[in-house]
């Protein structure tokens, strides 16, 4: 056996773990869309194999049963909300801090990022307490300024440290320009670091929209649930209904499917432009 | 609290120049003005389901055209994250429930006692003592239950004739059942399943047990905190549970399931041949009818373990949810009437058509029952009720109760030293410390 | 799809007019200043509300004694001393070291696979896309799905027996380690795919020449990937290591709820879960409390290092 042999050999093996992670990564999703093509009791005769006979009912009935309109809109607008601010108070941070260098700078980040830390379950009961306190309970700022708050300190991390690899020349010679540190920020700054904004929107749009318990405790009333606090309903005090929850979790599913691919694209654009090819 | 505020109005300004600059964003939430109709905002877990729930709202609405309902659906498992925080800010629904019981009476300080007015609200329910505290109608009552809750042991009849048994006469002791399992895990069937993660031994199989060896006395002790569970007769409740699977008769991944979904769906597949569940809700007659069939499905009594013992034969009945007025309600006069109706004889119906639910209202239209020879058992064997030994169990102690059993099965742990567990819990429990 | 967490834009650029010296403020510059703090003042404003100040609340919510929702009184640190004999507690944040030494493959798996994606191995292209799909299911799903693969005769075991490892085939909730390593696995399974978007991202900026240098050389994987792909990755590898550091623990609350709930016995309690029991479902606000701060603490400590590398990262002068 030559060297070029076991090579292959090897490269095969290796392409053939990729495979096996990967349908590790995929088996489960294929089982949630074939357990939400079964009936309650096709599913519960026979949980793990295929369906003997197909049904849309359970999606029918999530649509039934979830004012899909008004959830979506509750999503959106709380996420993107949460997202846009998070990554606003973000950028503007990590430009003061990495090239404005303002005094104390260091232990604002350090405040900022010390946040990460805190767990949330230790805190539901005075988080709720101050956005009580600050007339927010059941209003949408209220659960999109805990969204931003809670993805604020990574945000931060990363552009800080995008930013602090741009040379300071850069900036300089756009200030010789008369450009201000606006202007630098969102026009010169802000493009270059597009492969980290996308990165940081698809991370935070991700658990922003599959969170339950903030939703649940800030924005209370029927009316502001969100798409995940409606799907997480069609489970009842006692009785699950695997088959209605997994086709309410793939219609919610798809929204951020759909923002990973738009998203997606701007993550090649912006490495590309980023790294200067 | 200044720098809050500026911080908050800051964030408050911030937001809205984005959400207006997003062109959108919506109303947050449109406060109702003063005129109009009063809007009762009602928190719950929607126990019976939404399709209930939907009923409810449509029919009070039809009968009180002054009042509207908001009902604020919170899922069963995020209840107490949700409401937690209302409680301890005093702020929130005008109308919310508790699981009749300790639950409830952990959380009086939420509620508007109802005074006198209790007993001419709850006259026509069967029962609505879960509703008063330590289960005393003379004393302050907080709501409203409507359901009946409660354990009986569904077995599949045609598992127990492939095991060369009698489908008839399910065993009735526990020596029977002893022999009983040992024919059916020979025919290659779980005898009993079972999940023993969460609070569903607590609530479903340990006050099967505890009514061999306990009176009714016992169990307001146990409310109490006042008996130890080192007693020889909690000790003999806790052997008895340890029994069922030390001696193999439920399924072995018992200790890491939980009884729903998991525990009831190895019983709905035809895997096993008895399932301990509840009356009402699910998981009971109605579903595993639907599952296996109404003529394969029956209904017993747990296994009778002491027939001398006072309340062997009873049913250990609880009220369901139990909905209430909070006490900082602006609209307690709505929520009241609100309340009331939840009592009266329309809503039982709806339980029962809708919710699925065995209804406490006495007046319920009898030709609305369900025909299941399941569900007509069921009304034989709750005929005579006593108190539910597991509802007196604080969290501490729930929760102990089902890790013990699991290390137990699992042989990580003895009887006696689930026994100590079991008393360093209700020690360690914050609410029974004034029990004392 | 790439995407750039920390990358190097052309690093000569960078080296050729790297101007040595720090820059200070001078009285000049007070406009900057009042900028300067008025651009942190939203994400100030942020952390102090939404975090800070309920953490502080929560600090002081640990020194009372709570019994229900009834009235609390002042306890000094009894909350504290408590824990200290309580055979859960300590258990919890055993259980909770033991997690910790998972980290190692939390940060060396997603690398590795990143890497065999970015050397273009056959299939790269449909591995990428699909890698990332576990992540974007959500939490309560995940515990749903993996209910029913790990039960005992579920597809997992069905799977080993037919390959000829029916050894393995354990009932994987119910052991004393292996249940906690089952969790930790699903979560594992959950958020791999996320690590290999950070790492792909990363890549993508490093110019490829250093790598194909490497690759012609002849050099074998591994010493190519420490000697040379993560001392260029550095900051990517620290960013992933930070994150997971501080997430672990917080990722695996809603799998401990839906699977296992803490058992068998306390075989998977974790301090998080073990918080929002004592809060919620045993009403000992001021004991679920201080058991949140230790666990802050803990995180913190845990993170010291990866902080204090965020730290340098984020404002390290040139």
């Amino acid at each position: 056996m030559n060297r070029r042999t076991a090579a292959r050999i090897g490269r095969y093996l290796l392409s053939f773990a990729l495979v096996v992670v990967a349908v590790a990564a995929i088996y489960p999703l294929l089982f949630t869309v074939i357990s939400s093509l079964k009936s309650q009791t096709g599913f519960a005769h026979d949980p793990l194999g295929l369906p003997t006979a197909i049904t849309f009912e359970n999606y029918l009935e999530a649509f039934r049963r979830l004012d899909m309109p008004r959830l979506l809109m509750n999503s959106l607008v709380t996420t993107a909300g949460g997202l846009i601010i998070s990554v606003l108070a973000a950028l503007l941070a990590a430009y003061a801090v990495t090239k404005l260098r303002i005094p104390g700078g260091k232990l604002v980040f350090l405040l900022v990022i010390i946040t990460l830390t805190i767990p949330g379950q230790a805190i539901i009961y005075p988080l709720y307490q101050t956005v009580l306190d600050l007339g927010m309970s059941g209003e949408y700022q209220g659960l999109i300024l805990v969204y931003a708050a809670f993805g604020l300190p990574l945000g931060t991390y990363q552009l800080a440290g995008y930013f602090q690899q741009i040379p300071d020349e850069l900036i300089e010679a756009a200030r010789v320009d008369g450009a201000g540190h606006f202007t630098i920020l969102f026009r010169l700054l802000t493009p270059i670091a597009t492969p980290a904004i996308a990165a940081l929107a698809i991370f935070n749009f991700v658990w922003m929209w599959n969170d339950l318990i903030l939703p649940l405790v800030i924005m209370g009333g029927s009316d502001s649930k969100t798409l995940m606090v409606g799907v997480s309903l069609l489970t009842g005090q006692y009785d699950l209904s695997v088959p209605l929850v997994s086709a309410g979790l793939i219609i919610a599913l798809l929204p951020v499917l759909i923002i990973y691919l738009v998203f997606q694209r701007q993550l090649v654009a912006g490495a590309l432009a980023g790294s200067g090819k | 609290m200044n720098r809050r505020r500026i911080t908050g109005v800051l964030a408050a300004g911030l937001t809205a120049a984005l959400l207006s600059a997003c062109g959108g964003g919506g109303d947050a939430g449109s406060p109702s003005g003063a005129t109009g109709p009063v809007t009762l905002k009602v928190l719950t877990w929607e126990p019976g389901g939404s399709e209930y729930w939907k009923q409810v709202k449509t029919a009070f609405e039809a009968e009180h055209t002054d009042i509207k309902l908001e009902m604020q659906a919170v899922p069963f498992d995020k209840y107490p994250e949700v409401q937690g925080p209302y409680i301890t800010s005093q702020s929130g629904p005008d109308v919310m429930a508790n699981n009749a019981g300790l639950e409830l009476f952990d959380r009086r300080g939420a509620y508007e006692p109802l005074g006198a007015k209790a007993a001419e609200i709850n006259k026509d329910l069967v029962t609505y003592s879960g509703a008063c505290e330590g289960f005393d109608t003379s004393k302050p009552c907080y709501g409203v239950p409507f359901s009946y809750q409660g354990n009986v042991l569904y077995y599949n009849k045609q598992v127990l004739k492939a095991a060369g048994l009698d489908a008839e006469k399910p065993p009735a002791t526990w020596e029977e059942f002893s022999a009983a399992c040992e024919a059916v895990t020979k025919s290659g069937k779980t005898c009993l399943a079972l999940g023993q993660s969460g609070t569903f031994p607590a609530y479903w199989d340990f006050p099967e047990i505890a009514r061999n060896y306990l009176s009714e006395d016992d169990i307001r002790a146990l409310l109490a905190g006042t008996i130890s569970w080192k007693d020889p007769k909690l000790v003999s409740v806790l052997t008895k549970l340890a029994e069922i699977t030390t001696k193999g008769w439920a399924n072995k991944n018992a200790p890491s399931i939980t009884m729903l979904p998991d525990g009831a769906d190895i019983f709905q597949r035809g895997d096993a041949a008895f399932a301990g569940t509840i009356i009402s809700d699910a998981v009971n007659w109605e579903a595993f009818g639907k599952a296996l069939g109404d003529e394969n499905l029956g209904v017993t009594r747990w296994p009778v373990i002491n027939a001398d013992a006072p309340l062997a034969n009873k049913f250990s009945g609880i009220e369901g949810a139990v909905y209430g007025v909070t006490k900082w309600s602006e609209k307690k006069e709505a929520g009241l009437k609100f309340i009331t109706w939840l009592a009266g004889k329309k809503n039982g119906e709806l339980w029962v058509q809708h919710g699925k639910g065995q209804p406490l209202n006495k007046n319920v239209d009898k030709s609305l029952l369900p025909s299941s020879p399941a569900f007509q058992k069921i009304q034989e064997l709750i005929a005579d009720p006593t108190l539910h030994a597991g509802v007196m169990l604080s969290g501490p102690e729930a929760d102990a109760l089902a890790r013990g059993w699991q290390q137990v099965t699992l042989g990580q742990l003895t009887v006696d030293k689930w026994a100590d567990q079991m008393q360093r819990a209700l020690e360690r429990s914050p609410t029974k410390k004034q029990g004392k | 799809m790439t995407i750039s967490t920390a990358p190097a834009p052309d690093p000569k650029v960078g080296k050729a007019t790297a101007k040595p010296g720090r820059r200070r403020f001078r009285p000049g510059q007070a406009r900057d200043w009042w900028l300067g703090a008025a651009m942190v003042l939203p994400a100030v404003a942020l952390a102090v509300t939404f975090k800070l100040v309920p953490l502080g609340r929560g600090v002081s919510t640990s020194l009372e004694s709570s019994s229900g929702f009834g009235e609390s009184s002042f306890a000094g640190l009894d909350n504290y001393t408590r824990m200290l004999d309580d055979p859960t507690v300590l258990s919890s944040f055993r259980n909770a070291l033991l997690v910790v030494a998972t980290l190692p493959v939390w940060i060396v798996l997603p690398l590795v696979l990143a890497v065999l994606i970015h050397q273009r191995t056959p299939g790269w292209k449909l591995f990428r896309a699909v890698y990332f799909i576990p992540y974007t299911i959500a939490p309560i799903l995940v515990g749903i799905m993996f209910r029913q693969i790990l039960a005992p005769e579920g597809p997992l075991n069905t799977m080993l027996t037919s390959v000829g490892l029916e050894p393995l085939a354990l009932e994987w909730l119910n052991g004393r380690y292996s249940a906690l390593f089952s969790l930790v696995a699903v979560a594992l399974w959950s958020f791999f795919g996320l690590g290999v978007m950070t790492y792909l991202a990363g890549l993508a900026a490093l110019p490829d020449e250093v790598l194909e240098a490497a690759y012609i050389d002849g050099a074998g994987f591994w010493r190519r990937l420490f000697s040379i792909v993560v001392p260029m990755l550095r900051a990517t590898v620290a960013y992933w290591s930070v994150l997971c550091a501080s997430g672990v623990l917080i990722w695996l609350f809603p799998l401990i709820y839906a699977l296992t709930q803490g058992g068998p016995g306390d075989a998977t309690m974790l301090p998080e879960f073990l918080v929002f029991q004592t809060t919620f479902q045993f009403l000992d606000r001021g004991y679920g409390s201080a058991i949140g701060i230790a666990l802050f603490v803990f995180v913190a400590v845990l993170s010291i290092f990866s902080v204090r590398h965020m730290f340098k990262e984020g404002t390290r002068k040139r």
